[in-house]
């Protein structure tokens, strides 16, 4: 590095020290700021020092979350290898790795090889893994902030747990960016070791944010329209840029801000891309390369160029609409300006006026480092099941060291010799209920006691479908004359007839028919659909809702110095006038009353989400109360509740409405849990074995094995409730789609406040973006049987004779 | 269970409709199931995927209630009664045919029905045919063939697709019929619905644990 000119930051030195002495660790620093070598120099420099303590063979695993990032990775280590005149190689085994290069791989493996979780578990497959690992000294979780909080992570856990029990001298490192839990990230990683360490890096990057503010402030503001009238503030910006990446929250977003730049500035054809993930593989590789040479003016893109390579060109990044959460923010601000002393800046475009209320509090956030937490899941039973049949294929276990691998990891930490043999039972078994199990064949104990799989087809089929990223199912989007334009998810091709336009990739196509998993199109023009995915509607989070919270209750404050809320200053006074601003410790409850009815507006600010659940929980507490239905409606900052007759609500009854008590209970009641259990239910299915999506051949007998997630819930409805894959979709559903922590914390916080109630004629700028969101539904919260009764009238007639 | 049933004109015949995913006919003493995929749940244990085995169980109880409620001389299984090749759950059959002495099974062979003749006699089936036509009624697994008759059939899994208010929707079995093809439901809970195919002649008779209806299908 020294030869290079560059001066090791504090950080990297403190960590070679660490490592030198045998420590773990986990090392926090920005992207930049030479991460990758703080690790990776501290293992050559220790090896450089004690050669004796390395045998031959793989010394050091790599750990990254994304193959893209992996390429280039090893070619800077190898660089460095090279210059520091050492004879080590460094190689890439993922998915992308030729087959070729896998088989040479595993006669002879390299001294330092990077890998994505799942390639790692392949690993632990093979029956020669004890062979493999014999000398591995240090195993790098590198962007460990990316895993953690995903079965990803789960996954690297179980891997890290086992290869420690292979080789009891293993330093563990993980290599971070800024989190909210970053104690928790270190002991997820490191539940085990006690000579451990947290180095942080004392760099920071510089963070630059510039608003685009619109032209006069809009005091009804409409979610979404606003940013395609910026689109002359934001064409300059490209044009005196380098290069550009313009972020967007959602696919169809990209896709219509790609549509505008063009109209604004037909001169940009040819120098404009559109990146996002239903664009072909390999269009997408060309933009990346494109964007690294920078031979692309701007890109325009959604979370799928959130993470991987750097584009040295890239000087500018633009954020449309908000982005919902710090961390996001930061990572995509991040994208430019990539030397450690460089700043990034990040350009703002508001979709809506309140989005300036969002950015404010993005900027004190990001000036403060709140940056979100990412927790760490438990107890995924379907990624424990495809790891012990992972674990079996490699040689075997035998069960009691096992269990302590198991419960070694932090996502097991809890679970009960009851639940373990519930596993055990699972995999050998199949179940634990009932009898006729007699023909289930996947894993077997064989004499000397240890669990194996005997069968080939069985190991064949376990390694294709390994994993725990489950993506939707995706049909090829092609035109009829050939050629290959994309991917998109099946559900969006089968709402739509022959003859239907929509908007992929930048061009308006043409539904021709569909074929297998084939969507034959051809070119067309004039109006289209654009898909929107429900998924791409990020809920704001928790910790920015804290600052926005703050902002907003600071809207009026004369001594205020944010811009945005002074360029808000009239909308303010609107609130104001017609109803209120609420401050920090209150509670603001609008009911207003229009020609068509009666609506109630509640702001939580707690997310969309959050909001959804909230909405019908307190509807289902009114219907207690009066005989009500209702239809609702939310954003991020509130919810609607909107009937035709009026409810007689009083203020102290809203308290009792509101009340913590008896929550999770009356949430279960106002929701229907078991649905959103059946669609939690898909990834698990898939993840333990139960739904197939590889099979090995063309088997005739293969359709005979397909079953979908949802029939195989029914059947475990009605014949297994006891199932723990089960039980974990009803917990994920808890944890993750009812966010069961955020929703009590936020009403432990609504029965501090004081509720500010008030009663209007008008919309207020809070409540229009509500009342005109289009995600609207009704709440009844009869049984289906009641439901399809209601139903009859609108559905079915009186049966005709023939 | 709670029975529930449905007459329907069908070739000038009176055919019940059930909400046991079985139709029965009155004139002829005749039950007419499809779909059993009998040992599908033990086909996907052999291959490493833990499906209880209370399912298959169920199905046969089912089949057993309605031939003790319904007087059959003929049990017609319009096809795919086998799933896929010989397992335990395919000799509980063998049994079960011995608890009906007076009725007869008849197979109508499905695309899923594979296995050899011999070994569907040794398990029970009487009579074994492509297609049978009694009275007026033509029985065949698929429909497809314009022979211009009436024609009683399987192997789509018919269901309905209803949409509710909230946007989210559910999807019940069901009875299909069109001009002179009548589909039955999938006997079997294990099976998935197929909803979208039918024109718009098309009629549903879709059924619930409880209760069965004529049913108008309004998105197609």
């Amino acid at each position: 590095m020294d030869t290079k000119g560059n001066r090791p930051f504090g950080f990297q030195q403190k960590t070679w020290q660490k490592y030198g002495k045998g420590y773990s660790g986990m090392v926090v620093a920005p992207t930049g700021f030479g991460k990758t070598f703080s690790v990776f120099l501290g293992v050559l420099i220790d090896f450089m020092n004690h050669p004796y303590r390395y045998g031959s063979g793989l010394k050091l695993v790599w750990i990254t979350p994304l193959r893209s990032l992996a390429k280039d990775l090893s070619k800077a280590m190898q660089n460095a290898i090279d210059e520091i005149g050492l004879d080590w190689t460094v190689e890439v085994r993922n998915g992308d790795t030729d087959v070729k290069v896998r088989q040479k791989q595993t006669r002879q493996l390299p001294d330092v090889l990077l890998v994505t979780p799942e390639s790692l578990h392949l690993l632990l497959a093979q029956k020669r893994r004890d062979q493999i690992f014999k000398s591995l000294q240090c195993v790098v979780a590198d962007e460990w902030h990316e895993l953690l909080g995903s079965k990803r992570g789960v996954m690297t856990e179980l891997a890290l747990a086992y290869l420690k029990y292979l080789r009891p001298q293993l330093q563990i490192w993980g290599i971070t960016a800024t989190i909210g839990n970053l104690d928790e990230a270190a002991d997820v990683l490191l539940p085990t070791v006690t000579k451990k360490i947290t180095v942080t890096a004392r760099e920071r990057k510089k963070t630059e944010i510039v608003t685009l503010f619109p032209d006069e402030v809009e005091l009804l503001p409409w979610a979404g329209h606003l940013g395609s009238r910026l689109v002359d503030k934001v064409v300059p910006v490209i044009l005196k840029s380098r290069s550009t990446l313009l972020f967007t929250n959602t696919r169809s977003q990209s896709e219509n801000w790609y549509q505008l730049l063009l109209e604004a500035h037909p001169d940009f054809a040819g120098q404009i891309a559109l990146h996002h993930s239903s664009i072909d593989a390999h269009l997408r590789q060309w933009i990346e390369d494109a964007l690294s040479s920078g031979t692309l003016k701007a890109v325009i893109a959604t979370s799928s160029l959130d993470l991987g390579v750097d584009f040295k060109p890239v000087d500018t990044v633009i954020q449309v609409g908000s982005s919902k959460g710090v961390a996001r923010f930061i990572q995509r601000a991040g994208r430019s300006g990539h030397s450690p002393f460089e700043t990034s800046r990040i350009y703002f475009v508001p979709t809506h006026s309140l989005e300036l209320i969002e950015i404010a509090a993005l900027k004190e956030a990001v000036k403060t480092r709140t940056v979100e937490k990412r927790d760490p899941m438990v107890m995924t039973f379907d990624v424990m099941v495809q790891f012990l049949v992972t674990i079996t294929l490699g040689g075997g276990f035998d069960a009691p060291n096992m269990f302590r691998i198991i419960t070694g990891c932090h996502a097991f930490s809890m679970l009960t010799e009851e639940e373990w043999n519930w596993c055990l039972t699972f995999i050998t078994v199949g179940g634990s209920i009932g009898k006729n199990y007699e023909e289930f064949h996947k894993v077997v104990i064989n004499e000397e006691n240890r669990y194996v799989v005997e069968k080939r087809r069985i190991a064949m089929i376990h390694r294709m479908n390994m994993g725990v990223i489950v993506s939707d199912a995706m049909m090829r989007v092609k035109f009829i004359s050939g050629g290959y334009i994309g991917m998109i998810e099946e559900y969006f091709i089968s709402k739509l007839k022959t003859g239907d336009r929509f908007i992929l990739s930048g061009r308006v196509l043409e539904l021709v028919r569909t074929k297998e998993m084939t969507a034959y199109v051809r070119l067309s023009s004039g109006r289209a659909i654009t898909p929107s995915w429900l998924g791409g509607r990020l809920p704001l989070s928790s910790n920015l809702s804290r600052f926005l919270r703050e902002k907003l209750a600071q809207g009026l404050d004369p001594a205020g110095r944010d811009p945005e809320l002074k360029f808000l200053h009239p909308l303010f006074v609107r609130q104001v006038q017609h109803s209120a601003i609420p401050g920090q410790d209150e509670f603001l409850i609008e009911k207003i009353r229009t020609r068509e009815g009666h609506h109630v507006f509640m702001y939580p600010f707690e997310g969309r989400l959050v909001h959804e659940i909230m909405a019908s929980l307190l509807a289902y507490r009114i219907s207690l109360l009066y005989p009500s239905s209702f239809s609702i409606a939310m954003n991020d900052y509130g919810f609607e509740l909107f009937s035709d007759t009026e409810i007689p609500l009083e203020q102290a009854q809203f308290e009792q409405l509101l009340t913590r008590e008896n929550l999770m209970e009356d949430v279960t009641a106002s929701i229907n849990a078991t649905e959103m259990a059946k669609k939690k239910f898909r990834d698990i299915a898939v993840i333990s074995g139960l739904v197939i999506q590889n099979l090995p051949g063309v088997q005739r007998n293969n359709k005979s094995l397909q079953a979908s997630s949802g029939i195989i819930f029914k059947v475990f409805e009605e014949y297994d409730p006891q199932n723990l894959l089960l039980r974990q979709a009803y917990s994920e559903v808890f944890n993750q789609q009812l966010e069961e922590p955020r929703l009590t914390a936020a009403f432990d916080r609504i029965a501090k406040s004081r509720i500010v109630y008030k009663e209007t004629f008008q919309f207020t700028p809070l409540s229009f973006p509500i009342k005109v969101d289009s995600l609207r539904q009704s709440l009844s919260s009869e049984d289906l049987a009641k439901r399809i009764e209601k139903l009859q009238k609108s559905y079915f007639k009186p049966n005709k004779k023939k | 269970m709670n029975f529930a049933q449905l007459p329907l004109n069908f070739a000038s015949e009176e055919l019940l409709l059930t909400n046991q995913r079985a139709l029965y006919w009155e004139r002829e003493r005749i039950l007419v199931l499809s779909d059993l995929h009998l040992g599908k749940a033990a086909h996907f244990r052999k291959n490493g995927i833990a499906v209880p085995a209370q399912v298959t169980h169920n199905d046969l109880l089912r089949l057993q209630r309605l031939l003790k409620h319904y007087p059959t001389e003929r049990l017609l299984i319009v096809g795919d009664l086998i799933h896929a090749g010989k397992n335990s759950e395919i000799e509980l059959l063998h049994e079960f045919v011995q608890q009906f002495p007076s009725t007869r099974f008849v197979l109508i062979k499905g695309n899923h029905d594979r296995i050899p003749d011999t070994l569907l006699q040794k398990i029970g089936i009487h009579e074994l045919h492509e297609s049978l036509t009694v009275g007026p009624l033509r029985f065949s697994h698929e429909p497809g063939v314009q022979t211009g008759l009436y024609t009683v059939c399987g192997h789509l899994h018919p269901g309905v697709r209803l949409k509710l208010p909230d946007r989210s929707s559910i999807s019940l079995p069901c009875f299909a019929v069109t001009h002179k093809t009548l589909i039955l439901p999938a006997f079997s809970h294990f099976t998935g619905l197929h909803t979208r195919f039918g024109t718009k002649d098309t009629e549903y008779f879709a059924f619930t644990e409880n209760a069965i209806f004529p049913f108008q299908q309004k998105i197609l």
